[in-house]
């Protein structure tokens, strides 16, 4: 009934057009766009406005530009899925993406439905990535027939990402943060979810080359150069979230004792050492005009004197406090 | 949540609505989009959107304003916009447009625009704010913000308390506390006379007045363009450029004089400006792909230097170095290819130049450069080579495979030269440095605290090979493992002698991992990874490389442990007595012999000066720094995913990772956190959902070092020699006898970090019906740090004079205390609903409330009062409560 129905239509439509596309220029319409539409119509026949998901606003999206001959049909990345058409309610789509759905596809079959068009670009290193070993789908992080995909816009990103990772969502509530949370900086300004050549899928091919992407000042060379910076900047900060300003792992001066334990550095600084403690109070009743906490445990700590911890271009700065 | 796939029963009555699209498709002609039914059309045909209102923050605050543009107290407008446009549906030539702003009424807008036409042209714009208010509590007295020079006002006293010290510079005198507190004076608590009670209140007053707030905040203004051209299928050009400006202040800590370590803290003028560039050429084929492309990054610094006066000594001014200008160009190429639908091979290669040129500063302040300079600009090149290779294959069907590698070299060629400089306002010391002859100098050019130091170019070469297989055991479980082998070699271009600690660190990783569907409704995961990275020689003289004058025959040298250095170079005395390194050496204990002589009784190090140094640059032997030392590492995930009903799912999950730097005498020794995750999502219907998250984590580290002292043969303090608590030695003498290996002086620090997070989300919508949507969250989050120290410090005792009575105690052992706990808790409340009037108006509400309270011992230092060296900033550490109302109208057409 329903097929009859639509072929009416069909011919109706037929029987009609021949007066309307004369009027009408004949550059608005392509014979790739009436194909792509045509074939997509076997499948929209259901899958139509009233289908409780909207599938159809595919059509706002690239993927629904049927002037672009690559635009995928329905049938590019579902399968022909003739046996679907002919018992829609027994056979199922030869792919299936919902992930939600207990006949959903295995993952190669449905990441290969993408990659057929995406492998280039951002994807050229999916193959072997982190999130395909994981067996994630495209479709776990992306929503094709959405007019905008979530992850695609800044501001909902994260909340895609941290689906799945959710301590970097801890992490980013931290009094010292990028601005993950505000949609200033996202996920894939540093990270290429879809493979890359650098660890843990960023942007660039390392750590350093990712952070300066944003951070060129600290790129130099300098002259006076800080070897765990050229290293990695990972060594000192930790990018999603921290307890200690600026993105430390660590709070100065226990940070730089890590490394160095020459000199003012091989000293020790505990809370003897604040204002009010017992360094600053011997006998714990005399009050010294003349004690003082040390600077490196005060303020900017080690910061107040060697600043330019990340290099420094000074003819004199080889300490970094020029 | 389950599915319902089954709606497949069309009803007769509406199947020619619901055949819109197969008419249109088939007669495309024959519909215009008007014609098109409005259900359709609301599916294909985009939806614009414009937001304006107006909102209002109740209180000023840079934290809770730090990157949102909520800084102030006051009105501020809502304004935000999604517009599309273009041919949509069976009009469609392609042609799509849109803009979309976010923020338009604050300092943190957004803007992009796009315009093109699919399959042949795209071409992008962008403009994007990011502000961030670094703190509104910030004080100084320095005149100049905005500017590159700052000098204090010219009433400007400087600070001093004169019962402590007549003509001293002391910053305590800027409060009333310390500045009139009784100093000891011959070992008597002796308050201020009413002279120096003038003195410092004079300070006071003069001085205090003059602490003016400054705001320090940085701000970048991006400026994105953008193209992308599709030649035909196989062939795709595209093209970015992002011109940024940073401008603002941020705090810099600068030191006047290191002797005595005078410090201020500055608002270091930013304005900066960074231009990148992308362009690349892609050929995707059926088998292969390829891809050739351009990366460039030039930064550009607008502020060459900071100069400031000594607040310290107001004859004197000193000058800081700013970011040199650099750029960074890349070229890169990327190429595929299937050799079969499972086996595919991608091969990418790229060299880059990074390079640094900016001249020196010349302007030579205090005699710092005594020699001038050995070129007048870096000439600084550093060319990155990498290479990496990947094959994956299925070579049955449930086993996927991977093999890589990965090489990265960064090859650091900009020229080595000696630099003689003088320490921050130092004073040339009256004796001569050793170096003189040597260096073919007039005797007496330079003098003993001169540093004469090489640069270091650090250069890093990656080796990195990887393996991993994936095999799917049965239906919804697998197994995959993986192996990574890692090399890294490290070397200095142009250094006299080895400059890296470790040339070559090794590391293997192994990783196990578990997937399996449980159950029906439960899936879990759980993976252990164990790597192990190892030194080939840990070398602790790699700070020679620093400082040439180790390897020149110097004069006048000091005895060194009965060896007159006079006679051979530092280099050459450490040779000679197999040392590796010039402190004291980790783990001996008497009696004294082979190497750890030098450090018995009376046995001094060799003075600094005798390698052209002004300071001990040397680390404990034993000291490895973590980043190369030795290393085994461990990591255990786990996660179970619940979906309890089509409505409730639950998702656990654990990390943990533990670092042991098992032969890390000093430095780091381990590290270890654990992380746990629960979530939980309730979708009640349709239109009211709930999702619960609570995150915990732990992370923890442990340092230790050895603040050893000198050894000597002084038996007393003014007369007196009992040290009390006699917990390693009792008297001054025994002491300082055994001050390199007193195991008093041994510290260790135990860090930790505890964090709690919890959020809790709700979603309303189909209220009033249908109008009217309700949404709220709730997130807390309490973070805490705690430093352990254990260990102490020896204190002489300032009433230990001459004249003090007998037993007098000559020092005082202070045992470390932690550090109080740092506490940080934040809670944030957002609420917003919608209300629908029509189906193109609506009116929008906004509420924040955040409330965030710190405790943070740090923030101690920065006040009036704290510290005789450096200048207060008075910053206050967050603590705020603020709430901000929005409303808005929106209105949407099509």
């Amino acid at each position: 009934m329903l097929g009859a129905i639509c072929a009416a239509s069909a011919l109706l439509a037929g029987a009609v057009s021949g007066e309307a596309r004369a009027a009408e220029p004949a550059s608005t319409r392509s014979s790739v766009q009436q194909d792509g539409l045509a074939q997509d119509a076997k499948c929209t026949v259901c899958h139509n406005e009233a289908w409780r998901k909207p599938v159809l606003s595919i059509y706002q999206t690239p993927h629904g530009n049927r002037a672009d001959s690559r635009a995928p049909l329905c049938t590019s990345c579902h399968g022909q899925s003739e046996n679907h058409q002919k018992d829609p309610g027994g056979a199922r789509p030869e792919v299936v993406f919902a992930t939600d759905s207990k006949h959903v596809s295995p993952t190669d079959a449905r990441n290969g439905a993408c990659l057929n068009c995406h492998e280039t670009g951002k994807r050229m290193h999916w193959s072997g990535s982190k999130h395909q070993s994981e067996d994630l789908a495209c479709a776990s992080c992306h929503t094709v027939h959405a007019p905008q995909d979530k992850v695609l816009a800044k501001a909902t990103q994260p909340e895609v990402c941290f689906t799945c990772h959710k301590t970097e969502r801890a992490q980013t509530h931290r009094i010292s943060h990028h601005p993950i949370l505000e949609g200033k900086v996202v996920c894939s300004d540093c990270h290429n979810p879809h493979g890359s050549t650098g660890p843990k899928l960023l942007v660039k091919d390392s750590v350093n080359d990712t952070c300066y992407t944003c951070h060129a000042e600290k790129r130099g060379p300098f002259l006076w150069e800080h070897a765990p910076v050229t290293d990695d900047c990972t060594n000192c900060h930790t990018p999603h979230g921290s307890t200690n300003s600026p993105l430390l792992k660590a709070r100065a001066p226990w940070l730089c004792q890590e490394c160095h334990s020459g000199d003012h550095s091989k000293n020790i600084y505990s809370g003897a050492n604040l204002p009010g403690g017992n360094v600053t109070t011997i006998n714990g009743n005399q009050g010294l005009a003349n004690q003082s906490p040390p600077a490196q445990l005060s303020a900017r700590a080690c910061m107040n004197c060697h600043v330019l911890v990340h290099g420094s271009n000074h003819p004199a700065g080889a300490k970094f406090q020029r | 949540m389950k599915s319902n796939n089954g709606r497949f029963n069309v009803k007769p009555s509406t199947a020619a609505v619901r055949c819109a699209l197969v008419a249109m498709a088939i007669a495309p002609a024959a519909y215009a989009a008007d014609a098109v039914d409005p259900e359709v059309a609301a599916l294909t045909q985009p939806t614009s959107r414009i937001e304006a209102g107006v909102g209002y923050v109740n209180k000023d605050s840079a934290k809770f304003g730090e990157y949102n543009g909520l800084q102030k107290k006051g009105a501020y407008g809502i304004l935000n916009l999604d517009v599309r446009g273009g041919t949509y549906g069976d009009n469609d030539d392609g042609t799509r447009w849109k803009v979309i702003g976010t923020d338009l009424g604050l300092d943190t807008r957004d803007l992009t625009a796009s315009y093109g036409q699919q399959g042949k042209f795209r071409i992008d714009f962008g403009y994007d704010e990011i502000l961030r208010n670094r703190s509104d509590t910030y004080q100084t007295p320095y005149q100049g913000a905005g500017g590159n020079v700052f000098t204090l006002p010219g009433n400007w006293i400087t600070p001093r308390v004169p019962q402590v010290s007549a003509a001293g510079t002391n910053f305590r005198g800027l409060s009333p506390v310390t500045g009139l507190a009784p100093a000891l004076v011959t070992g008597v608590s002796t308050p201020p006379t009413a002279a120096q009670q003038a003195i410092v209140n004079n300070i006071i007053a003069t001085d205090v007045p003059l602490f003016q707030n400054v705001d320090l905040h940085t701000k970048r203004e991006r400026y994105d363009g953008g193209f992308t051209y599709t030649v035909n299928p196989l062939w795709e050009v595209k093209g970015s450029v992002r011109h940024e400006d940073k401008t603002g202040y941020k705090p810099m800590g600068t030191v006047s004089s290191q002797v005595s370590e005078f410090s201020a803290t500055l608002p270091d003028p930013i304005d900066q400006s960074t231009d990148q560039y992308n362009l690349s050429a892609t050929f995707t084929g059926s088998k292969a792909f390829f891809q050739v492309a351009y990366y460039g990054s030039i930064f550009k610094n607008n502020v060459q230097s900071v100069t400031w006066q000594d607040a310290n000594d107001l004859t004197k001014f000193a000058t800081m170095s700013s970011a040199p200008s650099n750029q960074y160009h890349q070229i890169g190429m990327t190429g595929g290819y299937h050799f079969d639908p499972t086996t595919k091979l991608v091969v990418n290669g790229s060299i880059a130049r990074g390079t640094q040129n900016e001249s020196f500063l010349t302007g030579e302040q205090n005699n710092q450069l005594p020699l001038g300079l050995p070129t007048q600009s870096l000439n600084g090149l550093v060319v990155t080579k990498i290479f990496n290779m990947k094959l994956t294959a299925r070579p049955m069907k449930d086993l996927n495979v991977m093999a890589s590698y990965k090489y990265d070299d960064r090859d650091n060629r900009t020229p080595v030269n000696t630099y003689f400089f003088q320490d921050a306002n130092e004073a040339r010391a009256a004796a001569a440095s050793p170096f003189n002859s040597a260096l073919g100098l007039a005797a007496n050019t330079l003098g003993s605290n001169i540093n004469i130091y090489n640069n270091r170019a650090y250069s890093k070469k990656l080796n990195q090979a990887d393996l991993e297989a994936n095999y799917r055991i049965a239906k919804g479980q697998s197994i995959n493992a993986s192996y990574q082998f890692q090399k890294i070699d490290r070397d200095c271009t142009g250094a006299w002698i080895d400059c890296e600690d470790a040339d070559t660190t090794k590391e293997h990783t192994g990783r196990i991992e578990w997937k399996a569907n449980l159950v029906e409704d439960l899936s879990g995961r759980v993976s252990y990874a164990y790597s192990q990275r190892k030194v080939d020689n840990y070398n602790e003289n790699a700070f020679l490389a620093l400082v040439p004058m180790a390897n020149a025959l110097g004069v006048g040298g000091a005895a060194t442990n009965g060896t007159t250095v006079a006679t051979q170079s530092a280099l050459a005395y450490m040779l000679a007595n197999g040392l590796t390194g010039y402190g004291p050496l980790a783990g001996f204990s008497p009696p004294y012999t082979g190497n750890a002589l030098i450090y018995g009784n009376n046995g001094g190090i060799i003075p600094q000066a005798l390698y052209g140094s002004r300071n001990n640059i040397n680390e404990l032997p034993g000291m490895r720094r973590f980043n190369m030392a030795d290393r085994n590492r461990d990591k255990v995930r786990g996660m179970l995913n619940w979906e309890a009903t089509d409505k409730l799912s639950f998702q656990g999950g654990a990390d943990y990772n533990k670092d042991d730097y098992d032969n890390s005498v000093y430095g780091l020794k381990s590290a270890q956190s654990y992380s746990l995750n629960f979530e939980g999502t309730f979708a009640a219907s349709d239109d009211l959902s709930a999702s619960f998250f609570y995150t915990y984590e732990d992370i923890r580290s442990k340092t230790a070092g050895d603040a050893y002292g000198a050894n000597s043969n002084t038996a007393n303090v003014a007369g007196f020699t009992g040290i009390d608590p006699v917990v390693c030695y009792g008297t001054i003498l025994a002491r300082n006898l055994n001050g390199k290996q007193d195991p008093c002086l041994n510290w260790s620090t135990d860090m930790r970090d505890k964090v709690d997070t919890l959020g809790l989300a709700v979603r309303k919508t189909g209220l009033m019906g249908g109008r009217l949507r309700l949404g709220g969250d709730v997130s807390y989050a309490r973070q805490t740090t705690d430093i352990g120290v254990n260990g102490g410090s020896y204190v002489n005792n300032p009433l230990a004079i001459t004249g003090a009575p007998a037993g007098t105690i000559a020092a005082f052992f202070i045992a470390a205390q932690n550090l109080p706990t740092v506490t940080v808790k934040t809670t944030t409340v957002r609420l917003n609903g919608q209300y629908q009037i029509d189906k193109s108006s609506a009116v929008g509400m906004i509420y924040i409330y955040q409330r965030m309270t710190g405790v943070d011992w740090s923030y101690q230092g920065m006040q009036y009062g704290t510290g005789t060296n450096y200048l207060p900033t008075n910053e206050q550490a967050p603590n705020y409560t603020v709430q901000v109302v929005g409303v808005s109208y929106t209105y949407r057409f099509r």
